[in-house]
């Protein structure tokens, strides 16, 4: 256990920002950024800590912005019914969700759930609007990441259903 | 004692706690009201300038400078403006309310007692109730204008203790992000997106309505202010301050419905106590003048600058200056109607978010984990 007296809390402090700043470039809208842009937007993010099982978000709620994991495991599910949920995915460290209720606030398509003891960052719509009005060549540069990576999602999806489309008339078809 | 018994346990002693503290919160408030009295005015001041000037820093700072520059910059432009219309206006404002109060005690006092007392002679022939009628107004004119008076020479330390207000609002523009981080994270997660949502609506809307309301008073007093000039050019000057004056009635139009009134009285006061020629020519003039102005204000000002989420019902706004008036005197009358406009926003957000957002559905985890302990010892 480090010294209080003679442990240096500063570097400790500059190492944990370095930390933050390593895993928010590997967020694919922040990747662009350099460091010193990077601790701008280190400076309005917020980090939270769940315990296990503890909901992060809820499907239906209004969105607010995105959440990228800095340690432990998330499970994004549907709910079904009352009390029966369909598991989407499972997400460790680096990763990130809820990135569209950056754009809107349209309710959550999904719910967020700690399956660990585990800490989060969040980015919220407000702190990124607020972003843009105050350092526009930032926000401009997170707002086009993140176009290009809902675009990308999109063109996923067209594929996903292309295939979908093939499969059904070789059905039909066939 | 079971587990599940101890949990609840736990869980009473926990919430118990909590309201005990919140009680006691409330007690040391109401306690130490008086002597913060003055401190928390002046950080209602500071926030409220902060929220004002809040968009003019982040302009500059868009335009690549330094947040703490551009605080600076747009601070002592607006402090170098403020000491400059003061300077030209409060020494001239005692003075004239001084020379007021001589004049009340003297001549047209005395010509409205001769007045009044031949009226009351000619109609209900009771000389002595008419001089017991003036002798009350006569001393009611002079204690009035004798506070009032009193009111601007207080203005006077008032601002000398405002010198604080400007650091305070400082602080307040530079670090507010800062300070919101702080108190967000001392939010249990249950509540966390629904507080940080309802803290910026609130912080959004209440920011469009100060700043909407500043600059309807500010054309308001602009307006009154080129009206008076014009029944002033026009009826060789019976108003004199008009500058001050006009810029009263833009402020006193921060409180809805009584606003507009108040503004007009002391225009109408000078003009009387100046007794030109045409008096009631001038007077009907300024009274045009001032409807002319919200009539303006009302159908192309407001509707264009002013929130429409702060609208309160007359009674309410009534009823509201006189409790900020018993509070904080003049200040707080101004003050009573934006800050009751903010308590509004933040219970409609506050409700709009306890329907919007699905708390009961996490609150059930807590039950799950209380209802069943591990190894089913609760069964």
């Amino acid at each position: 256990m480090e010294n209080p007296i003679w442990g240096n809390s500063i570097f400790r402090k500059k190492k944990k920002e370095d930390d933050i700043l390593t895993l928010l470039k590997q967020v694919p809208i922040f990747s662009d950024l350099n460091p010193r842009e990077l601790s701008e937007v280190e400076k309005i993010v917020h980090r939270r800590t769940y315990k296990k099982k503890e909901p992060i978000i809820k499907m239906g709620d209004p969105g607010l912005g995105m959440y990228i994991i800095v340690k432990g495991s998330v499970e994004i599910s549907t709910e079904e019914g009352k009390d029966e949920k369909n598991v989407l995915a499972q997400l460790t460290e680096g990763s990130f969700f809820g990135d569209l209720a950056l754009l809107d606030e349209s309710p959550r398509s999904a719910s967020a759930t700690a399956l660990e003891d585990c800490s989060v960052i969040g980015f919220f719509r407000p702190d990124f609007l607020d972003l843009l009005n105050r350092k526009p060549k930032l926000g401009i540069k997170v707002l086009f990441a993140l176009a290009k990576t809902i675009g990308e999602r999109l063109r996923r999806t067209d594929e996903l259903l292309m295939q979908t489309q093939e499969k059904k008339s070789k059905i039909h078809h066939g | 004692m079971d587990k599940y018994t101890y949990e609840l346990y736990s869980q009473l002693l926990k919430t118990s706690w909590k309201v005990f503290l919140i009680i006691l919160g409330i007690a040391l408030a109401v306690i130490l009201f008086p002597y913060a009295k003055d401190i928390l005015i002046m950080f209602i001041i500071a926030w409220l300038l902060s929220v004002l000037l809040s968009p003019l820093v982040d302009y500059l700072e868009s335009k690549r400078l330094r947040r703490g520059w551009a605080i600076l910059i747009v601070m002592i432009i607006i402090l170098a403006l403020v000491a400059f219309s003061f300077s030209l206006i409060i020494p001239g404002i005692i003075r004239t309310v001084e020379a007021l109060t001589t004049k009340l005690q003297s001549d047209v006092i005395n010509e409205l007692s001769v007045k009044i007392e031949a009226f009351f002679e000619k109609n209900f022939n009771n000389a002595e109730l008419a001089r017991n009628v003036t002798a009350k107004l006569n001393e009611i004119g002079v204690s009035l204008l004798n506070s009032l008076g009193e009111f601007f020479k207080n203005v006077g330390s008032f601002l000398a203790s405002m010198v604080i207000v400007p650091v305070i609002t400082f602080f307040l523009i530079k670090d507010s992000r800062r300070f919101k981080r702080a108190i967000i994270s001392q939010v249990p997660n249950k509540y966390f997106e629904l507080s940080l949502n309802i803290l910026h609506k609130v912080e959004n809307q209440v920011g469009k309505y100060i700043q909407g309301q500043t600059i309807d008073a500010l054309i308001v007093g602009i307006l009154s202010t080129i009206g008076l000039f014009l029944i002033n050019v026009a009826f060789e000057w019976p108003i004199q301050y008009f500058f001050f004056i006009g810029m009263l009635a833009g402020l006193a139009n921060l409180i809805p419905y009584v606003g507009p009134v108040v503004g007009a009285i002391p225009a109408l006061t000078i003009a009387i106590l100046n007794n030109p020629p045409n008096l009631g020519i001038v007077l009907i003039w300024i009274v045009v003048m001032f409807i002319l102005v919200q009539a303006i204000d009302n159908a192309l000002v407001s509707p264009l600058v002013v929130s429409k989420s702060v609208n309160m019902h007359p009674l309410t706004v009534i009823v509201v200056v006189i409790i900020g008036g018993k509070i904080a005197g003049a200040i707080g009358m101004l003050f009573a109607v934006p800050l009751t406009g903010i308590i509004k926003v933040t219970l409609q957000q506050v409700t709009w978010g306890l329907k919007k957002y699905s708390l009961h559905s996490i609150s059930r985890l807590k039950e799950e984990t209380i209802l069943k302990p591990k190894g089913g010892e609760a069964a």
